[in-house]
Parts: C-alpha cells; sequence; structure tokens
C-alpha cells in the first residue's frame, strides 16, 4: 500500500501518523461563512475546485459533525462569542483554517466593530491570505494544514503534545 | 424645474428648492415634521408612497448638530424628495414616521444606533447593527473609528416576549426558537427569534448587525476612489454594480460623466452581475428546499462569469474596477468575444434549471401562496426590486430613472402578480434572460474611446505621461496625495441592485475624503418586513420565503 | 411614467393535470441530469472540475497576487520611497521607511531602508500598483498563499523584490494605461 507522498506504509508504523493520515484525509469542515469569503467557500466546494477530492467533502454545518473549521469572512464583535461557541462545541482533534484578510486580520477593516483577526480567540493553525483568496489557494491552505497534521505541527498536537490534555485547548 | 409643492405644504417648510440631483428639497422645523410627512404622503401633487432612506449627518460645529435628511419617492410619476431638519444635540429626538410607512421601521433604529437620534413613538427603540454592549454612537464625528466595544454571551439579544414566554415554561403551547446566526439555511449572519404555537410562528423579530463592518465610517476615514473596494464588499455577490453606483453619485455631484464606452462596459460588467447575483440567490434558495443539482448547473456559467471579471480587473469577486470618472483600465483584447461566447452558454444552462424546477409539483406546492406580499404593502415597506416586482408593480430604477444609457437598451421588466415566493422565483430567471439582452445591445453598440475622463482633477493621468512628463507627475501626486475635490454639497444616488434600489446620499464637505456616505441597501427594507411575512407559516417555509427574498448580509448591516 | 414601461408577465398558470400527477416534470427533469451525465460519462468535454494542483486554470493577466518591487538594470529597486502606494493603500497594510541614496546617483535621491507589505492585511486591490509613478510596484500571478503566523505574513524588501528578468516572472496585475 502506498500514500499519496510515497512512502509505504507498513501495519508497524507508528500509530501516531497512522492516525495523522487518517485525521489529514477526512478533514470535515465547517464553514463559518459570513461574508464575500464565503462565496468562494462555495466555489471551492463546487464543481470547479472540487474539494471532494481531498477528502474535505462533507461540510457538515453542526459542529459535533466537523473537524476543522473554516473562519470565512469578516467577524465582528456581534459574531465573536458566536464562533467562539461553535468552536467550543467541536469534538477534538479540531483545526481552523482562518480564510481571508478579514478573518486574518481584520483587513481593511480597522473599525469599531470588526474583530482584528479571529486568533483574538481561537487558536489558528492556517492563515490564508486574500480578500476573498481564490478557491486554489484555500486548497492550497488545506493542503498545508494536512502536511501540519502530518508533522504534527498544529495547535492540537502541540497542546496534546504538553500534555495539557483535551480539556481547555483553546485557551490560548 | 417648477417647484411642484402644493401651497398648503409651502406654508410649513422653512426652505424648498429644486436640487441639481433632481430632488425637491425641503427644509423644515421639527414640529412641522409629521405634518409636512404626512402631506408629502397623501397630497395628491405628491403622493410619496416610498420612503427610501432616513439619514442622519452629523455637523459637530453648527448649533443644530444633527441633520436627519428623509428621501422620499413617488414611483409613479419618478419624482424624488428630501427633508431635512436639524437637531440640537441636547434634544436629538424626533417623531417617528412608523406610523405612516412602516418601512420607517429599521431606518429609525438605524439612525439611534449609528448617530443617536431618538425617535418619539417608535414601537422598538432599539440597537440595530451593534451589539447591545456597545457604547457611543459610532457615525458622530468625535467617535474614533477604531474604537472598538467589546461583548460577551450574555449580551446576546432575546426579545422582550421571547423572555417573558421563557419564564413560564409550564405552558406547553408556545415554544420559542431560535434560528441562527450560524445556521446554513439563514446564510451565515441572519438571525430569527420566533415563537412556535404548534408549528405555527405567531411571533418573530429579526437580529441583523452581525456582519456590521461600519462601511460608512470606513468611507469616511478613506479617499473618494478609496471606498470603491469597500463598495464592493457590500453586495459581495454582484460587486460591480456597487461600485458604479457609487461612482455615479460622485460623478454626479462632481458634474462630469464617465465616457461612453465606459459607461457600456460598466453595464455589460454589471448585468452580468445581475445574473449572478440571481443565480446564487435561486441557487441557494432551491438548495435550501433540498434541490442541490440546479446549485451546481448555476455555478458553471458563474465561474466563467468569475473568468470574465477576473480577465478585466484582475479580481474574480471583489473586482475594484469601477474608478470615480470611468474604469481603472481597458478591456483586455478578448473581451467580446468572451462575453458573446457567454451569451451562447449561458442560456441552456437556465434551460435546465427551468425544466428541473419550474414546473416541478413540490417546488410549486411549496413556494406558491408561501410569503404573499401585497403591492400597496410592498411599497410601504420600502420594497423594490425583484421582490416589489413579483408583487406586480413594475418600478426598476434602470426604467423610472435610466442612468449608464440604459434608455437605449430595449429590455422587459418582468412582473408577476401573486407576490409570493413562486413569482418572486420566476421573475428573477426571467431577469436573468432580460439582462443577457440588455448585454448583446451593449455588445453591438460598444464604442471606442477613453474609458476614464481625461479631467485630470479626477482621474489619474496615463501612467505613460506619468513616468514622462512633470505636468502630469504633479497631477498624479496630488490626486493621491490630496485626493479628489468634491464640491461641496450632497447628492443621492440611486441605481438598479441586484435586490432593489440601491441609493448612496454622499455628502461632501469639499476635502478628499467624503464627510458623509449612507447606503440605502435594498435588502435593507425588504427583511425588515420579514417577520410580518412569516408570521403564520411554518418553520420550513421560513427557509423558503428567505431565501427568495436574497438576503445579502453585507448589504444588510454593512 | 411606470405605466409606460415594457413589462412582461411571468405568472404561470395552476398546474396542469400532466403536472400535478408529477410524473411528466420528474421524467424531464431526470432526462437534464441524465443528459449531464451521459455527457460526462462519455464526452468528457464537459466535466468543469480543475484537477488543482496538479492542473491549474488559466489565470488573467491582470490577476492581483502577491506584490513584487521591480527593479532596474543594476540591480537596484525602483522604488523612490515616495510614499504614494502607502497613502494610497485603503488597508493601511505598506509600511516604508526611507533613507538617503548610499549609492552615487543623483537620478533618484531617497530608496526605501524598510519596506515591508503585511501580506494578510492586503485586500489585493492593486491601489498601489496604480498609485506607483514609477512602476516600481506590481503584481504577481502568486495568489496561493498560507501562513501559520502572522508574523511570517509581513514580508520585506527581500522577499519581494524582483528575482530575475521581469518578462519571465509571473507577473499580473500592472497600470494599464
Ligand atoms: S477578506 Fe475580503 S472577501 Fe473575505 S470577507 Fe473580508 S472583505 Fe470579504
Ligand atoms: S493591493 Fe491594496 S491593500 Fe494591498 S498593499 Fe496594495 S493598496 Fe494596499
Ligand atoms: S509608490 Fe512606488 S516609488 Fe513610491 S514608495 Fe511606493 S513603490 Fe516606491
Amino acid at each position: 500500500m502506498r500514500q499519496p507522498d510515497g512512502s509505504s506504509i507498513v501495519l508497524t508504523t507508528k500509530l501516531q501518523s497512522m492516525l495523522a493520515w487518517v485525521r489529514k484525509n477526512s478533514l470535515w469542515p465547517l464553514p463559518f461563512g459570513t461574508a464575500c469569503c464565503a462565496i468562494e467557500f462555495m466555489s471551492s466546494v463546487s464543481a470547479h475546485y472540487d474539494l471532494a477530492r481531498f477528502g474535505a467533502e462533507v461540510v457538515r454545518f453542526s459542529p459535533r459533525q466537523s473537524d476543522m473549521m473554516i473562519v470565512a469572512g469578516t467577524i465582528t464583535d456581534k459574531m465573536a462569542p458566536v464562533v467562539r461557541r461553535v468552536y467550543d462545541q467541536m469534538a477534538e482533534p479540531k483545526y481552523v483554517i482562518s480564510m481571508g484578510a478579514c478573518a486574518c486580520t481584520g483587513g481593511f477593516y480597522r473599525a469599531y466593530h470588526v474583530v482584528q483577526g479571529v486568533d483574538e480567540f481561537i487558536p489558528v493553525d492556517v492563515y490564508v491570505p486574500g480578500c476573498p483568496p481564490t478557491p486554489e489557494a484555500l486548497i492550497h491552505g488545506i493542503l498545508e494544514l494536512q502536511k501540519m497534521i502530518q508533522r504534527g505541527e498544529t495547535h492540537y498536537d502541540r497542546l496534546s503534545q504538553k500534555g495539557a490534555g483535551n480539556a481547555e485547548s483553546a485557551s490560548i | 424645474m417648477q417647484n411642484p409643492l402644493p401651497s398648503k405644504l409651502q406654508s410649513l417648510l422653512l426652505s424648498s428648492e429644486v436640487c441639481p440631483d433632481g430632488h425637491v428639497e425641503m427644509k423644515v422645523e421639527r414640529s412641522h415634521l409629521l405634518e409636512v410627512l404626512k402631506g408629502l404622503r397623501d397630497d395628491p401633487a405628491c403622493s410619496c408612497n416610498l420612503l427610501a432612506d432616513i439619514c442622519g449627518v452629523d455637523y459637530p460645529d453648527r448649533e443644530q448638530r444633527f441633520e436627519a435628511v428623509y428621501h422620499l419617492g413617488n414611483l409613479d410619476s419618478g419624482q424624488r424628495y428630501r427633508v431635512r431638519v436639524g437637531l440640537a444635540e441636547d434634544d436629538a429626538v424626533l417623531p417617528s414616521a412608523y406610523s405612516l410607512w412602516p418601512a420607517a421601521d429599521w431606518f429609525e433604529r438605524e439612525a439611534w444606533d449609528m448617530m443617536g437620534i431618538q425617535f418619539e413613538g417608535h414601537p422598538n427603540m432599539k440597537r440595530i447593527l451593534t451589539h447591545e454592549a456597545f457604547q457611543g454612537h459610532p457615525l458622530r464625528k468625535d467617535y474614533d473609528a477604531s474604537q472598538r466595544c467589546l461583548m460577551t454571551e450574555d449580551d446576546l439579544m432575546v426579545p422582550d416576549w421571547a423572555k417573558e414566554d421563557q419564564a413560564s415554561a409550564d405552558d406547553f403551547e408556545t415554544q420559542i426558537l431560535n434560528i441562527g446566526p450560524s445556521h446554513p439555511a439563514t446564510h451565515g449572519t441572519l438571525r430569527t427569534v420566533v415563537r412556535l404555537d404548534g408549528e405555527v410562528i405567531d411571533r418573530a423579530e429579526c437580529e441583523i448587525g452581525y456582519l456590521h463592518r461600519c462601511f460608512e465610517k470606513m468611507s469616511e476615514t478613506h479617499g473618494w476612489n478609496q471606498v470603491i473596494p469597500y463598495t464592493d464588499r457590500l453586495n459581495y455577490c454582484s460587486s460591480m454594480i456597487n461600485g458604479v453606483g457609487f461612482a455615479l453619485t460622485v460623478e454626479k455631484m462632481l458634474g462630469i460623466e464617465a465616457p461612453p464606452r465606459a459607461q457600456a462596459i460598466r453595464v455589460i460588467l454589471s448585468e452580468f452581475s445581475r445574473l449572478m447575483d440571481h443565480a446564487v440567490c435561486l441557487g441557494a434558495n432551491l438548495v435550501d428546499l433540498g434541490a442541490l443539482t440546479n446549485f451546481w448547473y448555476f455555478f458553471q456559467p458563474r465561474e466563467e462569469i468569475y473568468g470574465l471579471l477576473e480577465s478585466c480587473a484582475g479580481g474574480r469577486l471583489t473586482v475594484s474596477y469601477a474608478r470615480v470618472g470611468g474604469l481603472s483600465h481597458d478591456v483586455p483584447p478578448d473581451f467580446e468575444e468572451r462575453c458573446r461566447r457567454l451569451l451562447k452558454e449561458i442560456p441552456p444552462f437556465l434551460d435546465d434549471v427551468d425544466k428541473l424546477v419550474t414546473t416541478n409539483r413540490i417546488f410549486r406546492d411549496r413556494t406558491e401562496g408561501v410569503g404573499k406580499m401585497t403591492a400597496e404593502e410592498a411599497i410601504a415597506w420600502g420594497w423594490t426590486g425583484p421582490c416589489l416586482r413579483a408583487s406586480g408593480v413594475p418600478y426598476d430604477v434602470r426604467k423610472a430613472a435610466p442612468y449608464m444609457g440604459y434608455e437605449n437598451y430595449d429590455f422587459d421588466v418582468p412582473i408577476a402578480t401573486t407576490g409570493d415566493t413562486y413569482a418572486r422565483y420566476l421573475v428573477r430567471m426571467e431577469e436573468m434572460r432580460q439582462s443577457l439582452r440588455i448585454i448583446e445591445q451593449a455588445l453591438d453598440q460598444m464604442p471606442e474611446g477613453p474609458i476614464i475622463t481625461g479631467d485630470h482633477h479626477v482621474a489619474l493621468p496615463p501612467k505613460a505621461r506619468v513616468y514622462s512628463e512633470m505636468e502630469s507627475l504633479i497631477w498624479h501626486f496630488k490626486l493621491v496625495f490630496d485626493g479628489i475635490h468634491v464640491p461641496k454639497g450632497s447628492a443621492y444616488g440611486f441605481t438598479e441592485g441586484a435586490n432593489g434600489e440601491l441609493g448612496y446620499y454622499v455628502v461632501s464637505d469639499g476635502g478628499g475624503q467624503p464627510y458623509r456616505v449612507k447606503v440605502r441597501p435594498p435588502c435593507f427594507a425588504i427583511f425588515q418586513a420579514f417577520p410580518h411575512l412569516i408570521e403564520g407559516h411554518m418553520v420550513p417555509d421560513l427557509i423558503a420565503i428567505m431565501g427568495s427574498l436574497n438576503i445579502i448580509a453585507g448589504e444588510l448591516d454593512r | 411614467m411606470m405605466k409606460d414601461v415594457p413589462t412582461v408577465n411571468v405568472d404561470r398558470p395552476p398546474s396542469s393535470l400532466l403536472e400535478r400527477i408529477y410524473l411528466g416534470p420528474i421524467f424531464s427533469g431526470l432526462g437534464v441530469t441524465l443528459r449531464h451525465f451521459l455527457r460526462n460519462l462519455f464526452g468528457k468535454k464537459d466535466i468543469a472540475t480543475i484537477e488543482y494542483p496538479e492542473v491549474k486554470r488559466q489565470y488573467s493577466e491582470r490577476l492581483r497576487g502577491r506584490h513584487i518591487l521591480t527593479t532596474r538594470d543594476n540591480g537596484k529597486l525602483r522604488c523612490v520611497a515616495c510614499y504614494m502606494c502607502e497613502t494610497a493603500c485603503p488597508a493601511h497594510c505598506i509600511h516604508i521607511v526611507a533613507e538617503e541614496n548610499p549609492g552615487e546617483e543623483v537620478a533618484h535621491e531617497k530608496v526605501p531602508r524598510i519596506y515591508e507589505i503585511d501580506l494578510l492585511r492586503c485586500v489585493y486591490c492593486g491601489y498601489c500598483v496604480d498609485a506607483c509613478p514609477e512602476e516600481a510596484i506590481i503584481m504577481s500571478r502568486t495568489h496561493e498563499m498560507a501562513f501559520s503566523d502572522r508574523d511570517e505574513a509581513v514580508i520585506g524588501i527581500e522577499e519581494l523584490r524582483q528575482k530575475g528578468p521581469i518578462e519571465e516572472a509571473d507577473i499580473g496585475y500592472r497600470p494599464y494605461f
């Protein structure tokens, strides 16, 4: 049996990397789409770019069933508690991709009602720049996250290595 | 133009005149405001049936610090009216116009939230765009643009009637249900709290503002042309239309016009954007109703249109293509060919969707008679665009007040009479075909020539000259650092957005940045009728109705 | 005025019997999806999916991606640190610190000591490109980027500097007129 990256898997492969391989190829996204970026997210899952090819087609709007949150769009102060709550409800392991300038930093809205980056209150694994990022850029970001999972470099991995346990992993 | 106000009204006014933007402008005292508004509505010489917008403006240096500006219109004659009323800072209270036009509901709440103008007699005077824990009124000039107020989960809005109901939990008859803001069928950021009696909704309230990105404050802190990227993000499904609308308004104030070629390109791309917007609206609406395939069919031509926009402007969704005075650059050489190919490719996709859905009984059963709106009610709520036309009113800004040469194109305004969800679907389908007609004509007539005005007070000089000539370099330098100087004054420009009348009320103090920009987003007026529309329906109908109204949060919340 | 607008009425008559028994429309609907299915199965031409990342679509020459600071023939930056791009940027994501040109040329007196763009703030509007009087900043078509850290995204002169001859670079949005 061969993995996509060419290395062979023997059953004695460390359980860890096996797990990581399983996880990275079945990332079920929870699109937290609020604005323009959500439209480009829709383009990414639709026929032209077809996110399904990367095992991420099962778009779930229920936080309980998904393990990758894609924050697509501007998050305002009014929305922030909602994002946080949805994130808390997700089952571990969980990863966050922040899509677009707004979600990453607030973008050009340096304004009274806009969160200056979702990393103010949830840990972000991959930042994808663009306004909106093209579907290719988003897919690139997801591939990047897959690599990070394989290498064990995500926030989730770091926390579990530290032995902080699963509870309260989000309190950074 | 003659001042068409009846003398009975004239006597109540401080002054009145006809403005360069075609509006009849009046100044009134607060004590006469309601009387004047009522007169404007009921007097046969005016009969303003549409309350388009209410806007607050802050002038810290004036004795009467605030000014409320009402925009009214008569849909039959097309005449527009503007009423201004000044208010002192310590007594910023106005009588509510809610009893005259229900459309005043959210516009007044917005004026309170943004500017701190109170409306007496308003049934629900609360903040609307910002959150409950917000301090101050952000559009006042002394409010710092980046001053944030944090909110916690405890501040989540729950209407009073819902709280009472929750308290009496032993009452099994009714149940409170919260839908959104993060719910797939609410398109991101809309929240509705409903009370169910059995399965029927008997009371509802919407909470919006989850995507309030401070567009208006941002416009005040950026140059005239820098506002255009922000407008792209209002209705992001058809960003071209927004930018063009803003540019047209500023051009009106400057007294210039974009060259004919720019106008034609603007028309073509606007119509493509409209098509795309309707495709997303219908696609999403059908997905919510369980018909997924159409969504994929609609996305195919959409990708092609994106490709076209990208080849012209460099961006797929947020194009930033319009500039005050024209466009940022000319279309690529294969533009016409690509457009013509699209004109051929799109109709088969529309036909496919037509075959799948239009006569499908399940779809008809779920949408016919659902979310009905009569013509009078719709106008009173301030509805415009496809939703109003589905109720039988043939009001389309492209016909009523043609701009950008729409008067030269031959197209029909689709109308339906039933005013229900099905009618809105049919109207949108037909509008897409009409857009194709317009594009075809515009392509046939496309003139050659420059794509931006040659006035170097407004438009950056051509790059080749900037690199070589001192004079052009100086113009360039001045424009970048000082910005355009728009003459002092104000104007209301309105265009037909994908959802209806998209208005910009722009105030300039002569500087390089707008003094105040107020958007009149079509969704805002449409969505405020939503709670009333769903009462008596069931929850699945709520989803169908919301989808058919095409609420775009970016435009709704700004 | 509204009365003489040409209109087309799109009301539909109530469902016909055929439509109400549901079978007609369902078969014509199935026909549509079947047609697409068969065409995609045997025709191949119709498949919309682009096998990204192996295959890429044809990008427009104006695509607004990551910026490039162009250089003169002698390898020095064209930029004269005039701050125009910084002023025109709606996101305020460009940060420039100028210094006197340490070189011998008199043609332009200043050069940037620091030129940073925060790629995560940037909204890729192209206003900086339009504002530059020297064609010193243009955009590439590189738009697939991902960062795992916010500081990583603030890139300076070395990353932005044009690599190799401009004809071979993957250039996107440039000043067009
Ligand atoms: S990053 Fe740009 S496209 Fe995305 S939500 Fe923000 S403004 Fe919209
Ligand atoms: S593209 Fe726009 S946002 Fe980005 S650096 Fe240039 S001007 Fe600023
Ligand atoms: S506008 Fe051009 S020359 Fe001036 S600082 Fe920016 S990149 Fe340099």
